[in-house]
């Protein structure tokens, strides 16, 4: 009997198990529409910098060498596979063959030379050329099959930045064009743009990678309004949409969504003017960032949906050290060291929030209240983001505000004295380039998390938590990222099944 | 008459360009560079440097604003910073969203609230006088994008009749197209119809209580005629004169509207536009607007002469 009953249950696993594979089981067709926020400037990742056109385009419609997959591994894209000389200075990437972009022409290794001789020269107008520093030059190899990078100096993060949609490569001799019409080699062709209301990708027949994309179509629809974006996914007008944290219960309430949290590499910033009276004092960044009770910012702000963090890093990024014990919410403390300071009563200060942002708005308004227990009388406003980024983020021109910052592996500003925390210190400069030519990844990850280690102790910024990633998706939606180690909304593996 | 007409056409023309130089100097005043926001925030100085000249952003403001101008008397409104095309074509196709929102929304208003006016004017002290009063007093509380809200929650929401944002576009499909504007047409038509049917009544009651309808109505002529031939048309220059307040009331609501319904028309393009500082695309839709406006009082003021003769024209 007993025998019966175990053949029973295994049976019942196994049909179980069958089930859910069956549920995983991939479809073909079909047509997919995702929820995005504004219209990005253009089309071109190697053009702005605007996280907003990677989200669309990166992977779905262009690929670089190497790019990250869900995970943030850093996996084979238009190369198959690389080897680097011992000294470190000759990164040789062999180049898939018989891809296509899709315009028609093939995918060759002029096209890597175009892409990376532009994004070495500064006044090209390519993003980033930092992230290209380390290039000495990049040659074809092998009768075309390969290509060379030589660097001036080892270069530990040159594999992470080829894998960012900076680098993405497109057709040499087209950059001019790829602002409005991208041509790629990615999964999806870009079909139909109609600014303020949608983008239409199309399948590519010709991808590279056999069996991908499930979907016929992509449709990414521009709804800038919370309310209505979460309204058209209960509707289902949409099929994918990013949630509030206040929408994600409802979310799991509804039969037909299906809601889940993921990592995101968005750290919520209060920054502070490190050059400016009174918070130049470390003390007094000190006795801010005792004053504020994290834990209670994401309760009240994010509905508890986001990860306390205590430095310039998420525990989605391999770096990661947990430094939120650093200086602990204890008020008292605070107000010992603003006493210390030369300020027992306090001081006025100016809190800027930039109006799109609703979680860094909300979570601003309950900041300046902890502040104001510990004798700070903060002057709140809010401003438009054209001025934000004009007078704060570029001029410097302010005292605090508070933003996401959402780049993956941003830490590096903090070696930039004109960063608009006018932030100083030699010492993280000199650990930056060590990071960067260090012999071993684990000499890598230990000078990152020195650097963390010193901005937490100098209580340059308080960072208040990591946002998560928060989407809805229709039940029979399949394959979506549940976490966005880039931001990227990928639908290379989304398929429709029942 | 024509030379009322001219004169007061050339004054809408100068209103137009004053309109647009206001924008513009606005524009001036606040921070926030183009470039920037097509670069994104971790621009390179010298990338933001050569964009700033090949978008034109580093001849004097005054020239620009000439040249902008000039360029428009040619036909040539420029090209938008952010999306590289032509400020015509994109505008032009805004228009086919806003325009037939804004002539739906009107037309609405006008359905509900000129019979529904009237018809409490002539029940005045009645019982279903009140309930009409409080529901106008009701609608026109409520404001436009809350309603739009809950239209959504219930007819695309809950019922799933109708979608609850976008459009399709007419070139893709017509049907889905219309479809995509019924809700819209509705929150921001009976917003407008609570408003003017408070207006209508005003009027109504006005001309009932003139002396020469209770002259008509003592010399025995049917209520119809008293109402259709001497209430109704002395009441017109009022109700016209709402007419032209509210068409020019939807066509700037529907900015908040298109927003809510994400509508690809005109108001959410030209409030995207400040945000981007594209003042190319900015100029254009605040021409559009304000010539509309000024047309519309034209318009207004052209009818009076021919509802009423007796208005003359000095």
């Amino acid at each position: 009997m007993h025998r019966l009953i175990a053949l029973a249950c295994a049976l019942g696993v196994a049909l179980a198990g069958l089930a859910l594979a069956q549920e995983a089981a991939p479809v073909y067709g079909g047509s997919v529409t995702v929820a995005i926020v504004a219209d990005p400037p253009g089309w071109d990742p190697s053009a702005s910098t605007s996280q907003e056109i990677p989200r669309v385009v990166y992977h779905n419609v262009f690929e670089g060498l190497v790019r990250f997959d869900a995970d943030g591994e850093i996996v084979p894209a238009l190369a198959t596979d690389w080897q680097v000389s011992d000294d470190g200075l000759q990164w040789t990437f062999t180049l898939r063959s018989g891809v296509m972009f899709h315009d028609g022409s093939a995918f060759t290794v002029d096209d890597v030379i175009a892409k990376f001789e532009r994004a070495m020269d500064p006044d090209s107008g390519h993003t980033n050329p930092g992230y290209y520093a380390a290039i000495e030059s990049v040659e074809s190899a092998m009768d075309g099959t390969a290509v060379v990078f030589t660097l001036e100096r080892p270069s530990r993060s040159l594999l992470y930045n080829l894998a960012r949609p900076d680098s993405i490569i497109y057709p040499a001799g087209t950059h001019e064009t790829q602002r409005t019409q991208p041509i790629g080699t990615g999964p999806f062709r870009f079909a139909r743009y109609v600014e303020g209301s949608e983008v239409r990708l199309e399948r590519f027949e010709d991808y590279h990678q056999d069996g991908l994309p499930y979907l016929d179509e992509v449709v990414y629809r521009i709804i800038s309004d919370p309310n209505t974006r979460f309204a058209a996914l209960q509707a289902g007008d949409i099929d994918i949409a990013a949630l509030a944290p206040e929408q994600y219960q409802l979310a799991v309430a509804n039969p037909d969504l299906e809601a889940t949290v993921g990592t995101a590499t968005a750290e919520i910033t209060m920054a502070l003017n490190n050059e400016r009276e009174p918070l130049s004092d470390v003390r007094v960044r000190q006795a801010i960032t005792h004053a504020i009770d994290k834990d209670a910012i994401v309760q009240g702000a994010m509905f508890g949906l986001g990860t306390v963090i205590g430095s310039h890093m998420t525990p989605a990024e391999a770096y990661y050290v947990d430094l939120t014990d650093t200086y602990p919410y204890d008020p008292e403390r605070a107000r010992e060291l603003l006493a210390e300071a030369g300020y027992p009563d306090g001081f006025t200060v100016d809190f800027e929030l930039p109006e799109p942002y609703a979680n860094e708005r909300r979570s601003g308004e309950v900041v300046a209240q902890y502040l104001r227990d510990v004798g700070i009388d903060v002057n709140l406003s809010v401003v438009e983001w054209g001025t934000w980024i004009e007078r704060i983020f570029l001029g410097g021109d302010y005292d605090m505000t508070i933003i996401g910052h959402s780049e993956p592996r941003d830490i590096n500003v903090y070696g930039n004295p004109g960063y608009y925390y006018r932030y100083d210190n030699p010492r993280v400069r000199e650990l930056l380039e060590e990071a960067e030519t260090a012999p071993t990844a684990e000499a890598e990850t230990a000078a990152y998390q020195e650097i963390a280690r010193i901005i937490a102790e100098d209580a340059v910024n308080v960072w208040l938590f990591s946002a998560p990633f928060i989407v809805g998706t229709q039940n029979d939606v399949h394959g979506f990222w549940v976490n966005q180690p880039t931001p990227n909304y990928n639908m290379v593996e989304v398929f429709r099944a029942p | 008459m024509l030379g009322y007409l001219t004169r007061r056409f050339l004054t809408a023309l100068v209103s137009v360009v004053l309109a647009s130089l206001l924008v513009f100097s606005a524009l001036l005043l606040v921070p926030g560079d183009p470039a920037v926001v097509i670069l994104g925030m971790n621009a390179h100085p010298e990338a933001l440097a050569a964009l700033r000249t090949r978008l034109g952003l580093d001849v004097p403001p005054a020239q620009r604003y000439v040249q902008w101008l000039a360029g428009v008397v040619r036909g040539d409104w420029g090209e938008s910073l952010q999306f590289g095309r032509p400020v015509a074509a994109l505008i032009w196709v805004r228009l086919g969203v806003s325009v037939p929102l804004a002539l739906g929304a009107a037309t609405i208003a006008c359905l509900i609230a000129l019979p529904l006016g009237i018809w409490a004017a002539l029940r005045r002290g009645s019982a279903t006088d009140p309930i009409v009063i409080l529901a106008s007093q009701l609608g026109a509380a409520i404001p436009s994008f809350w309603l739009g809200l809950l239209l959504i929650l219930f007819f695309a929401v809950e019922l799933r009749w109708l979608p609850a944002g976008g459009f399709p576009g007419w070139d893709r499909s017509p049907i889905d197209s219309i479809r995509a504007l019924i809700l819209p047409i509705l929150a921001l038509g009976l917003g407008q119809a609570a408003v003017m049917t408070r207006m209508t009544r005003a009027a109504m009651l006005d001309v009932l209580g003139q002396d020469y309808v209770r002259t008509a109505r003592a010399k025995g002529l049917p209520q119809r005629s008293v109402i259709y031939k001497h209430a109704l048309r002395n009441a017109l220059v009022t109700i016209v004169t709402i007419l032209g307040l509210s068409l020019t009331n939807v066509f700037i609501g529907s900015i908040v509207i298109e927003q809510v319904f994400a509508l690809p028309g005109l108001g959410r393009m030209a409030l995207t536009a400040i945000g981007n500082r594209d003042f190319p695309l900015l100029q254009g839709a605040i021409l559009v607007y304000a010539s509309t406006i000024v047309m519309l009082s034209f318009l207004v003021d052209a009818s009076y002469g021919l509802l009423d003769p007796r208005i003359r024209y000095g």
